[in-house]
């Protein structure tokens, strides 16, 4: 699996796309935190003394780990982008079969570019990991602190969902135009169809007192998404009275279930199908 | 050694019947033909056998062993259309294939050199010509100096210039006793450089063999009288040729091929009492050959 991974390496380190979208990415991560991070500074704390809305150091040690996961989570269609780009690459180069007749294995191709998308999640998380750290020493508001790094790891499990879904559309469509629209129509339409259930549960909790839970975060890619709560945990606290409950354990679940399908489904339409 | 065995196999696309039961082996040291129109079935086959595609039946054996993808690595393919990375240099694209075969990173200088590219070896692949891309594909075949080849139409947008020279170049590695197998709908080129022959016809193979006895030619004589009906009579006694075909005009003899002689054909017939007012001899053409076998 190394020399696969050097070949990959080899296909991507001039490709003018893998660095523009890798440098998108890494700059977002920092600038959606500055400016999330300026606005509660400048915005919020100002019009809100009493912390109704937010109240708190949120780029602060400890909760700076949960707040630069859920901000950079927000920038995670960018390597999703990439590696959907770098998989329909090689349909429309026709180099997915160049590479086979050359001597790699169906399950080969498949299983490299899944590791690709496990090792792109993993890079995005460290530079995830140092942007909290260096927001946390940079405000300075508590002393260092681990607790509640359990949401980078959430964002790893975020970042690998958006991963694994992209190479699944790569896979299915194959044309990289076609397959961009897909994964961005699809990523719009879920979020609609989970504000949709999520009203839906809010109304079931309401006239018959059965809390389903949160049920938007019952779809694919909201399943690791909703993992990674949003930061402004007083305005939050407030909505929470009427929404119904995060069972995290089960979201957790789905999510784990949702990586395995998309993993088994990519390999099993490169292992069947004719190229 | 038998380098390519295909048993029984076939493909369907829905309801089209790409490949039919189509059975052949290929013997080591061969210039091994695949020869058939457009739409015969020659690339389907070729890519089944390089797991591209899925067989709806049949079995197939490299070096007499149930292929995987190791054996892949011993041949240089190439598959209907160069593919290569857009972006990349020849250089660089050679160099990604090398490291799939586990071969021949070194030997790209030899290889570029072979197929007139070493000048543009750091051009980006997006900027060859057709031709340029055609002569690329034959380098990444040729890395690490395989002992088998699969070609699949290696002479496509080539100039008169590179198709002679892929054709000398296959002659050479016939010589130095690599197996190639060649996929052409070209009669002129499997003429020229195969050995043995095996032809596809609509999903089925027609004939499998020696290119010498699978597309022998014939000698035909043409011979005409006032009284066709008299020169049929006294033809059909004579010995020699094969078969014998008739029209208002003339008569046309089939004779083996270098057997036919006009001149005792011309003294059979006068001395039979009918004088010829046409007599010819044509050699049937590969392409007459081919015709016949294909439709």
């Amino acid at each position: 699996m190394i020399k696969l991974l050097k070949v990959e390496w080899m296909k991507i380190r001039g490709y003018n796309a893998f660095i523009v979208i890798s440098a998108f990415f890494a700059l977002g991560v920092f600038a959606s935190n500055y400016l999330a991070y300026s606005f509660k500074k400048n915005v919020i704390d100002p019009a809100d003394p009493t912390g109704l809305i937010s109240a708190g150091s949120p780029f602060g040690f400890p909760n700076v780990w949960q707040t630069v996961s859920y901000y950079s989570g927000l920038m995670l269609l960018l390597p999703g982008l990439l590696l959907l780009i770098l998989v329909t690459n090689e349909f429309t180069y026709r180099t997915h079969r160049q590479n086979i007749i050359d001597g790699i294995s169906r399950n080969q191709f498949t299983q490299v570019k899944l590791l690709m998308g496990v090792i792109i999640a993993l890079v995005s998380t460290l530079l995830v990991f140092i942007a909290a750290l260096l927001f946390g020493f940079f405000v300075n508001t508590g002393s260092f602190s681990l607790t509640g790094i359990g949401n980078v790891w959430f964002f790893f499990l975020k970042a690998l969902t958006y991963n694994f879904i992209a190479i699944l559309i790569g896979v299915l469509v194959r044309r990289t135009g076609f397959a961009i629209a897909v994964f961005f129509i699809y990523t719009a339409l879920e979020n609609g169809i989970s504000i949709l259930l999520l009203v839906w549960a809010i109304n079931i909790k309401k006239d018959h007192n059965i809390d389903l839970g949160n049920m938007g975060n019952y779809l694919p890619m909201n399943a690791s998404d909703g993992l990674l709560y949003s930061p402004f945990d007083s305005f939050t606290n407030m909505a929470n009275k009427f929404l119904p409950a995060d069972y995290t354990w089960l979201v957790f679940s789905l999510a784990i279930i949702y990586l395995a399908l998309f993993y088994f489904w990519s390999q099993r339409r490169m292992l069947k199908s004719d190229l | 050694m038998t380098i390519l065995s295909v048993e029984n196999l076939c493909k369907n696309y829905g309801r089209v019947q790409a490949l039919k039961g189509v059975s052949f082996s290929v013997p080591k040291g061969t210039v091994f033909g695949i020869l058939g129109p457009n739409g015969s079935g020659k690339t389907t086959m070729l890519g089944i056998i390089m797991d591209i595609l899925k067989p709806t039946s049949g079995s197939y054996k490299l070096f007499d062993a149930d292929p995987d993808e190791t054996f892949r690595r011993k041949i240089g393919t190439f598959l209907e259309t160069p593919n290569f990375y857009h972006y990349l240099s020849a250089q660089k694209n050679l160099e990604i294939a090398a490291a799939i075969k586990e071969r021949g990173a070194d030997d790209i200088p030899r290889v570029l050199e072979l197929v007139n590219l070493t000048q543009r070896k750091d051009s980006r692949f997006s900027t060859y010509s057709l031709g340029m891309k055609q002569r690329l594909s034959i380098a990444s075949c040729l890395l690490g100096d395989p002992e088998v080849l699969i070609l699949d139409e290696p002479t496509n947008g080539l100039d008169p210039v590179g198709i002679a020279e892929i054709r000398q170049l296959i002659k050479q590695l016939h010589q130095q006793g690599k197996t190639i197998i060649m996929a052409s709908h070209l009669l002129d080129e499997v003429e020229k450089v195969c050995t043995h022959v095996a032809i596809l016809k609509k999903g089925g193979l027609v004939a499998t063999g020696d290119v010498n006895e699978i597309l022998a030619t014939e000698d035909i004589v043409e011979v005409g009288a006032t009284d066709v009906k008299q020169l049929a009579s006294i033809i059909g006694n004579m010995q020699g040729y094969n078969s014998i075909r008739e029209n208002d005009k003339m008569l046309q003899l089939f004779y083996p091929v270098g057997t036919a002689n006009i001149e005792s054909i011309n003294k059979y017939c006068f001395s039979n009492g009918v004088v010829l007012n046409h007599l010819q001899l044509k050699k049937k053409s590969l392409e007459a050959k081919f015709f016949e076998l294909t439709n």
